[in-house]
């Protein structure tokens, strides 16, 4: 028995060696780049298009590009914290433009990039999103017009446009309910599903009926018992959902509202790319959510979630400068935005809109858009949490109200 | 016929009790096997089956759950990342622990006393105290992200209950024998490896299978410390695993299985060694 | 004196320092950093700072209602296991005692989830309480009763986790009071039966005092791992929902690497729970030290 324990220790160590051993010292002419991309459902395209630089890179200049691609599913933020404050030395990595980047930029770890070719190709209209303190520090990857999804076979079969005011959603509500589908998917197991109420709700009543409330906020003196109807729409969507929504994730939510049983659905058409992976024939538009029975806050949301940054401390700069460019490359670049049903933001990128953004382009056409409002990480953390309870009954809106409001303060700190 | 019946049912009167019981623990052992069970089960299932049916039998053996599995999460690679780590930490506490535990045992000094002290009241500090301050003194030692800095943290970690066990064990042993060894000419180091250490096998073994079971499983550290997926342990990996495929329970069923089988092996070989290291390890803790 | 020093303390501190080093290096440095951050209010990122002395600690203790919540449900949970893993332990060790073909078997049975990780056990889990027991619920209509939201409802998780931890760990607390069992004298069993004890009195008079150090280390054994329970609840329902399964080790993790920005916080809390066990810790020792010298 002794022996057989030695020899098996021996065994594992001595492969162990083998294997860490075995990448050996790496020549001039190869880099490692370490990425960090907090999108795995595109992992997919995402290691498609890098293998598609390293390729070029190799040929132009020599240099063999390899990838130590990281792509987190859950809890990406904190990860990437991590890796900041352990100083592995990570060169490129995804962040949100609005709520990642100023906090990123302010710690040092966002390169400046206007100088960059990449930042003549951008849209003028997408330029202020990923700058920070009047330079530029990102390239935009994702830019989202959005509200609700809502399925369009549904409503045409019964002949209703989407609501504008509560009222108008109450009567969908019915005829949706008569004709035998359940009006809204509830997907809240993972916290930012019911997270995203928050800035449909804050964005909304801010760009109409409550233009102070963030500055207020701000200035310490607001709170979310200000905004009267905050509840009316979370009330009449957590009524008219699904049972047991806590057990459905955004992978399930994907499943269930492409099977067709949902009318409607608070998601944002990022999510496009699952729906179709599930039927491809899907079809769906984006409306925006109404908030009460004045039709001005009802608008789409329009942001920049996902952009890809330079760590300045990288080792690899000049090549993670030269991928960052490559992002928005002349020739490739518009295959790759549209294989991840991403929206056009750049002179470069030629492929037709989808269906669904035209359907959002509708409304931001009127006039109904704005820009998404700056409400502070910690707070929408704290709303996935607290959403959660308030469905479950477990907190009630004066609860809801007071940890909102602490988060915010404690945000100001 | 009837009279085999009527002894049947006399002896079954008879044992009432002992058959109740066999009753009870079956539903036990059921309660306790049943989950694995039907992770095995169903890892052999493609995806679609699953969702019909979780408890049918699979139609035919599909291997591909688990040749994927093994592919993405690079089984092989971190399986060894695991075992180096694993073997490196336990030979490091065990050799650590012993010389520090013998010899704060010896020694009848106040330094001697006051450093065992130390030691053991640090057992009350949960890791999850020192863990964010643990991440920032890592990356200063520069021993972060690297499978040869992990084990280091173990033995910073793992270190004092095991000096606690073998500081009660020395006292079981005659200090004639490192006076005999001294009189014969050894020095200090040759007296404690040639002629104790062989003397502490069975807290050896004990402190060996106690800390194989905590690093093998160990998940938080890893998280923490590893930031190159070439380095990740093999529970890491399957949580980075099922991140990715949350719904496709055919994949992780099959990740989660492959994970299992090095465990369940070592348990089945070392069964009688496990069960004694957790006795020990618990009478005299 | 320096003869003695040459003598004594140098091999000391040669054959301690291994052991000292990585012990210092690794566990009080960082203890002393984590005093330190919780004094101030660093949001981890930014190179500057201020001291700002116990006001993290107010905060932690008086204006932070997630946090109450997750000391009130680490207590909730550490009793509600201590006391269940230890009762239903001891009962199967003492039916295992008593049977005398497959003890091995139902040994080798009841200890295997214990071998397999807290994470693992929690995948395997999410599986059934998501996917098995709804299927099983839908085919015997006599156990449709499970067919709950076993995750999603704040109550019901809270069961979930203790189901799961008591399938790992029941193993483990029964193997020790196993041991003990079969420590006690069979002559002083026998003695008892001729006097005419019946099962329970034998139990309370003879069976419990035998093994009450056993019972003193399982119960210290259960309320440490449940005082320091991450690995599952993280597996399992990662806190939710809402906040209603963050155990103290959880919330720590989540205000320290979250986006919450506030790392001093954080580590104020560390402190605390570092407290909060060592209380725990020396009461148990006195209360248990006293019963044994009393039985």
């Amino acid at each position: 028995m002794k022996k057989l324990l030695l020899v098996f220790t021996t065994t594992l160590l001595f492969f162990s060696l083998l294997t860490s051993c075995e990448g050996g010292p790496a020549g001039p002419k190869q880099v490692e780049l370490k990425v960090f991309i907090d999108q795995p459902r595109f992992r997919k395209q995402y290691t498609a298009y890098l293998d598609r630089f390293a390729e070029k890179y190799k040929k132009e200049k020599g240099v063999e590009v390899t990838y130590n691609l990281e792509m987190p599913d859950t809890n990406a933020g904190q990860l990437l914290r991590t890796r900041f404050a352990s100083e592995e030395g990570i060169d490129i990595y995804s962040c949100h433009a609005m709520n990642d980047l100023p906090e990123y930029t302010k710690a040092g770890y966002a390169e400046d990039l206007s100088s960059q070719p990449f930042v003549n190709k951008l849209y003028d209209n997408i330029k202020p999103v990923v700058t920070v303190d009047g330079k530029i520090r990102a390239v935009p990857l994702e830019s989202l017009f959005w509200g609700i999804v809502y399925n369009k076979k549904i409503f045409n079969q019964l002949n209703i446009k989407p609501a504008l005011t509560v009222s108008e959603l109450k009567e969908n509500i019915a005829k949706i309910k008569a004709a035998g589908y359940i009006p809204f998917l509830l997907a809240y197991k993972d916290q930012w599903i019911p997270q995203l109420l928050l800035p449909l709700t804050v964005g909304g009543f801010l760009n109409s009926e409550y233009p102070d409330f963030i500055d207020n906020m701000n200035k310490g003196r607001g709170s979310f018992a200000d905004l009267k109807e905050f509840f009316t729409i979370m009330d009449l969507v957590n009524a008219n959902g699904n049972k047991r929504p806590l057990d459905i994730d955004a992978n399930l939510g994907n499943v269930e509202f492409a099977s067709g049983k949902y009318a409607m659905y608070v998601q944002g058409p990022w999510m496009a790319q699952g729906f179709l992976e599930q039927d491809e024939n899907f079809e769906f538009g984006v409306a925006p959510l109404p908030l009460n029975d004045n039709p001005e806050t009802a608008q789409i949301n329009i942001a920049v979630s996902t952009c890809l940054c330079v760590n300045p401390k990288s080792e690899n700069k000049e090549v993670a400068l030269a991928l960052i460019n490559y992002i928005l490359d002349e020739n490739d670049s518009s295959a790759f935005y549209e294989s991840l049903k991403f929206n056009p933001l750049a002179k470069v990128h030629k492929f037709e809109t989808y269906p669904w953004v035209n359907t959002a382009m509708t409304y931001v056409e009127q006039g109904k858009g704005y820009i998404d409002p700056k409400i502070p990480q910690p707070v929408k953390d704290e709303s996935g949490a607290v959403f959660q309870s308030y469905y479950l009954k477990d907190m009630s809106q004066a609860d809801i109200i007071n940890a909102l409001d602490k988060a915010w303060k404690s945000s100001l700190k | 016929m009837r009279q085999r019946t009527q002894t049947l049912l006399d002896n079954i009167n008879k044992h009432k009790t002992l058959i109740l019981i066999y009753i009870f623990l079956c539903a036990v052992c059921f309660f306790s096997l049943f989950p694995l069970f039907i992770t095995v089960l169903n890892s052999f299932k493609p995806q679609a089956q699953i969702m019909k049916s979780v408890i049918a039998f699979p139609r035919t053996l599909a291997f591909d759950n688990y040749k994927e599995a093994l592919e993405e999460m690079d089984f092989f690679r971190v399986f060894f990342n695991t075992a180096f780590i694993t073997c490196l930490s336990v030979m490091g506490i065990v050799i650590c622990a012993s010389m520090a535990g013998y010899k704060l045992s010896r020694n009848k000094s106040k330094l001697s006393f006051f450093l065992y002290l130390v030691f053991v009241s640090s057992m009350l500090i949960p890791f999850h105290s020192i863990m964010i301050s643990l991440v920032n003194m890592a990356k200063l030692l520069k021993i972060h992200n690297s499978v040869w800095g992990l084990p280091f943290v173990y033995v910073g970690i793992g270190v004092n209950f095991p000096i606690f066990l073998y500081h009660g064990f020395v006292k079981s042993i005659p200090v004639e024998l490192e006076d005999a060894a001294k009189i014969d000419g050894c020095n200090e180091h040759q007296t404690f490896f040639k002629i104790i250490f062989p003397l502490l096998k069975p807290i050896n073994i004990t402190v060996a299978i106690l800390q194989i079971i905590w690093i093998w499983n160990d998940f938080l550290l890893p998280l923490l410390m590893l930031t190159n997926s070439k380095h990740y342990t093999l529970i890491l990996s399957t949580v980075m695993f099922r991140g990715k495929y949350y719904v496709e329970w055919s994949k992780i069923l099959a990740a989660v299985v492959i994970t299992c089988i090095p465990v369940i092996i070592i348990y089945m070989l070392f069964q009688r060694h496990i069960v004694k290291g957790i006795t020990t390890g618990a009478v005299k803790g | 004196m320096i003869r003695n020093m040459k003598k004594h303390t140098i091999p000391l501190l040669v054959f301690v320092s291994p052991a000292l080093i990585a012990f210092i290096l690794i566990m009080l440095i960082p203890m002393c950093i984590t005093f330190f951050y919780s004094l101030t209010d660093w949001n981890g990122l930014n190179p500057e700072y201020n001291i700002v002395g116990f006001q993290n600690f107010i905060e932690a203790v008086a204006d932070d209602y997630g946090f109450r919540n997750s000391i009130f449900f680490t207590f909730k949970y550490a009793v509600v296991m201590v006391v269940l893993q230890n009762t239903i332990a001891l009962l199967l060790a003492l039916l295992v005692n008593r049977i005398k073909k497959g003890k091995t078997l139902l040994r080798t049975a009841l200890f295997m989830p214990n071998m397999i990780s807290f994470v693992i056990g929690a995948f395997i889990w999410s599986f059934i309480f998501l996917q098995v027991l709804p299927t099983i619920a839908k085919s015997v209509y006599a156990l449709r009763f499970l067919d709950q939201s076993w995750l999603g409802d704040s109550t019901l998780a809270f069961w979930s986790i203790v189901i799961v931890s008591l399938w790992t760990g029941i193993g483990y607390t029964m193997i020790i009071y196993l041991a003990a069992l079969q420590n006690i004298p069979k002559e002083i069993i026998e003695q008892s039966k001729i006097d005419g004890a019946n099962t329970f009195k034998r139990f309370i008079h003879i069976t419990l005092p035998m093994i009450v150090p056993a019972i003193t280390v399982c119960l210290f054994i259960t309320m440490n791992g449940a005082f320091k329970q991450f690995d599952l609840v993280y597996a399992l329902t990662n806190g939710g929902p809402g906040k209603s399964t963050r155990v103290l080790a959880l919330d720590i993790y989540l205000e320290a690497f979250s986006s919450n920005y506030r790392y001093g916080y954080a580590n104020a809390k560390a402190i605390i729970l570092f407290f909060v066990v060592l209380f725990l810790t020396l009461v148990q020792l006195k209360v248990l030290k006293k019963r044994e010298i009393q039985l």
